[in-house]
């Protein structure tokens, strides 16, 4: 589970994050969506622990990301939306670091069904370098499933995925949400938050638009229509532009 | 046409600087400009102002007017062979440039350039032109810079004008040979010429040429009698010799023309000099013009997408010349699955860094210098003697060198990984021990170097004499023990501190290596920068030091009357090693706790 309250992210005078606290309970799949600058990267990093909150807390599976970080990251996974990867670490030897920063036991006999539903096994052996940009994201993502988090965080999951890959991507998503993972995913891709998300959550200057299943929101600004679009209903929550 | 790529050249530049000093808003850039400056002032500047200052008018007119200087004696009886052995260095770096090139080497474009140039409604000759132009910037810019320096060369004639156009007659030649021999290259490749053929041909040539050189020298020439090798002025005399005659001598003279303008002693000489200086220019431009005909599309494109790979490897903390030889390779060592999560750093850098820095290596490298140093130990006096202090001297230098460089050459750690900081943040890991699992790669690979340089130390050291009965082997031994117990701890401090930077100034440390003038990297405020880290990192390592440094002293001086030098020694060591494992440890501590509330992000935003 996750539980964000009152969380805030300043760079300077700039407020990213303002006063933004919502739950995400296993199983659920919370779309964070956005125009652009809307604070969606800053949430996800700070919920994620890669940049420290300003203010308020985050705790996931019941561990507070402050003062119990190592706890709280155990649980985690966080897919950035460019697979950073490490130049001379193969598929396989990638997946045996992982398997040693998480203490994950017999690592191989997760990692071998892993990398076959991902389609990568007869890669097991290259490198990074020899994969194409399809082939590294799906290796960031076994990296992120190996020690089975029970919270993860997608950011723009979708890029650079060629159709199947989208296909198989949202797919697992959805394997992992039924599975009892809490996970947020932050896209610009609407139809995939339609298809994928339980909740969403619209962000716009950092503060927090609306939030809800997607039927709440609908309702919210469908101002009785039938039938809205969730582009339509993002197009009025955000007022069309960034400002 | 050419005037629309001028102006994109000047535009440019013009944007550049502009933006080169809006960012000295920024105080990391400023203060670095500063410390820029000033070094390029006490290096540079001051000494000239110094020099014009104490020579009076003279001096000042004679720069202004490019006048007569006194030429140094000296100088007057070594100008010929100075400038037969520039030639003859010119020549080298020219060979180079028909030998090396694998295939079609292209003309050198940034990718932009291709994009909107090759495409565009403009012919080769102008593209040609465009490119030879673009060059003479930054020719003049290095010109400039050469000249500061070889400005100081006391023993040269002429004055600072004339060093500026010899420099610029020097680069401008070899931009166009350059040119010109990249086109040829790839009319040769066209016409089916394979590189195999074509470096044939050139070292045939060159081959002919020393032939021709030594057979004249066997007819015409005396071998060097002992009169010739006795001092430097009878061997210069005798080189020269070599140098200006035959086929040798007819094949250096228009690189001696190139030189002319640069080695003028006077006024007189510099201007008499510059028109068969010119002369060759002119001859290579002709020669470039003549080959417009040649296709250089396709491997300028090929070259401007390698040299833009390279500068984002650069960019990205990467070394550019291991792009092309990355490979899989085994594990260093079997990573099980569970226990300290650190060594899988140690494990992961070390598959990141050469091959050869292994256990294994490690232990052939100690047992060859065992076996070697028997033939130092047991070989025929004196030689063996002096054997053995080239290898002593040599192996602590190399320790000394290992220890004070080898940190900033290692960078198997949190330096090469900050790009890679918001994967690592989400590991479940405290500060402290992502920071000691990145230092322990670096600091296993100098730990070995040195040891080995100790190692062979030991074995060699004889000493005779006084320091004999100071260095007995018993203390030789302890010292070396001694030292070798301390080496990790030393380099993990080093590493800290440049990993530390890391850390608390990323904003610099992003900045410092920014690669080349396209990023917006590079200048006078850059190198400031770098003067000022490398001055902190002095002090901070001096700082840490002087404790047990102190207490290593005192100890051995209270102690070794009572318990003999080696036990003091070991005593000392233990005391050592007890000082600087608290001060690793706490920096660990507490640069890990910044590194959990490193806001990189923050740190970065423009």
């Amino acid at each position: 589970m996750i539980q964000v309250t009152g969380l805030a992210k300043r760079y300077g005078s700039f407020t990213a994050v303002h006063d933004l606290s919502f739950t995400v309970q296993p199983g659920e799949v919370l779309g964070l969506v956005g125009p652009n600058g809307a604070g969606k990267t800053s949430t996800l990093r700070c919920l994620a622990g890669i940049i420290p909150a300003t203010a308020g807390s985050v705790r996931l599976a019941g561990h507070d990301l402050a003062t119990a970080p190592v706890a709280a990251k155990r649980t985690l996974a966080f897919f950035p939306d460019e697979p950073r990867l490490f130049d001379y670490l193969t598929v396989r030897q990638h997946l045996n670091f992982v398997a040693r920063i998480y203490g994950v036991a017999d690592h191989e006999a997760l990692a071998e069904p892993l990398l076959a539903e991902l389609e990568i096994a007869d890669k097991a052996d290259q490198l990074p370098g020899e994969l194409s940009r399809g082939m590294k994201q799906k290796l960031a993502i076994a990296c992120g499933l190996l020690h089975r988090p029970s919270v993860m965080f997608f950011d723009e999951p979708l890029t650079g995925l060629d159709p199947l890959g989208i296909r198989r991507m949202k797919d697992s998503i959805l394997q992992r949400a039924r599975d009892g993972a809490a996970i947020v995913l932050s896209s610009h891709l609407l139809h995939l938050l339609q298809e994928v998300c339980s909740h969403v959550l619209i962000l716009k200057k950092g503060e927090k638009i609306a939030h809800g299943t997607l039927a709440e929101v609908a309702a919210q600004f469908a101002h009785g229509e039938p039938g809205v679009s969730l582009e339509e209903i993002f197009l009025r929550a955000t007022g069309g532009s960034e400002h | 046409m050419l005037g629309a790529l001028l102006y994109l050249r000047l535009t440019s530049l013009k944007n550049q600087i502009v933006s080169r000093l809006k960012r000295l808003r920024q105080p990391k850039y400023l203060v670095g400009a500063l410390v820029g400056a000033a070094y390029f002032y006490f290096i540079f500047f001051r000494r000239i102002g110094e020099s014009s200052g104490s020579r009076g008018p003279q001096r000042a007119a004679a720069a202004h007017a490019a006048d007569a200087l006194p030429l140094p004696a000296v100088f007057a009886e070594t100008l010929p062979l100075v400038a037969a052995v520039g030639a003859l260095l010119l020549l080298g770096v020219v060979l180079f440039a028909w030998i090396l090139p694998s295939d079609k080497p292209g003309l050198r474009f940034t990718e932009a350039e291709t994009a909107f140039l090759f495409p565009a409604p403009v012919t080769r000759r102008t593209l040609l032109h465009f490119k030879l132009l673009s060059a003479q910037f930054s020719i003049l810019f290095t010109s400039l810079f050469f000249t500061l320096i070889s400005n100081r060369w006391s023993f040269l004639g002429g004055n600072a004008l004339t060093h500026a156009v010899g420099w610029w007659v020097v680069l401008s030649t070899l931009n166009l040979h350059f040119t010109g021999a990249a086109l040829t290259i790839s009319h040769l490749v066209e016409g089916g010429v394979s590189p195999l053929r074509r470096r044939l041909y050139v070292l045939g040539g060159g081959a002919l040429a020393v032939a021709a050189t030594l057979a004249w020298i066997g007819r015409d020439l005396r071998a060097p009698d002992p009169a010739d090798l006795a001092d430097f002025g009878p061997f210069a005399h005798y080189l020269l010799g070599l140098l200006d005659h035959g086929v040798l001598g007819a094949l250096l003279l228009p690189f001696k023309f190139v030189l002319g303008p640069f080695l003028a002693p006077d006024a007189r000489a510099f201007l008499l000099s510059l028109l068969p200086a010119l002369l060759v220019i002119a001859a290579h431009y002709l020669w470039v013009l003549r080959l417009e005909s040649v296709s250089f599309e396709e491997a300028s494109l090929a070259l401007a997408e390698k040299r833009s790979a390279t500068v984002a490897a650069v960019r990205d903390g990467k070394n550019p010349l291991t792009l092309a030889r990355t490979k899989a390779r085994p594990a260093p060592f079997y990573l099980a699955d569970t226990g300290r999560p650190e060594l899988a750093f140690l494990w992961k850098n070390l598959l990141s860094t050469a091959s050869y820095f292994n256990v294994r290596v490690l232990a052939v490298a100690a047992a060859a210098i065992l076996v070697g140093s028997q033939w130092f130990l047991h070989g025929p006096e004196p030689d063996a003697r002096a054997a053995r202090l080239i290898v002593t001297l040599g192996a602590l230098s190399a320790a000394a060198y290992i220890l004070l460089l080898g940190p900033h050459l290692a960078r198997q750690d949190l330096r090469n990984d900050l790009l890679h900081a918001d994967v690592l943040k989400t590991y479940p890991l405290r500060g402290w021990q992502l920071l000691l699992g990145q230092l322990l790669t670096p600091v296993a690979i100098l730990t070995g170097l040195v040891w080995l340089c100790l190692l062979a130390a030991a074995l060699a050291l004889r000493p005779t004499g006084a320091l004999a009965a100071t260095l007995t082997p018993a203390t030789r031994v302890a010292l070396a023990l001694g030292i070798a117990a301390l080496t990790p701890l030393v380099c993990a401090l080093q590493l800290l501190i440049l990993n530390g930077a890391t850390i608390l100034f990323p904003a610099w440390f992003q900045s410092m290596r920014s690669p080349g003038p396209g990023s917006g990297g590079g200048g006078i405020e850059l190198m400031g920068q770098r003067l000022i880290f490398v001055f902190g990192q002095f002090l901070v390592v001096l700082t840490a030091l002087l404790p047990a440094a102190l207490a290593a002293f005192v100890l051995i001086f209270a102690t070794q009357w009572l318990i003999g030098a080696p036990a003091a020694i070991a005593l000392a060591t233990t005391v050592v090693l007890g000082v600087l494992g608290a001060e690793v440890g706490c920096a660990l501590w507490w640069l890990g706790e910044r590194f959990e509330h490193l806001d990189l992000s923050a740190e970065l935003r423009p």
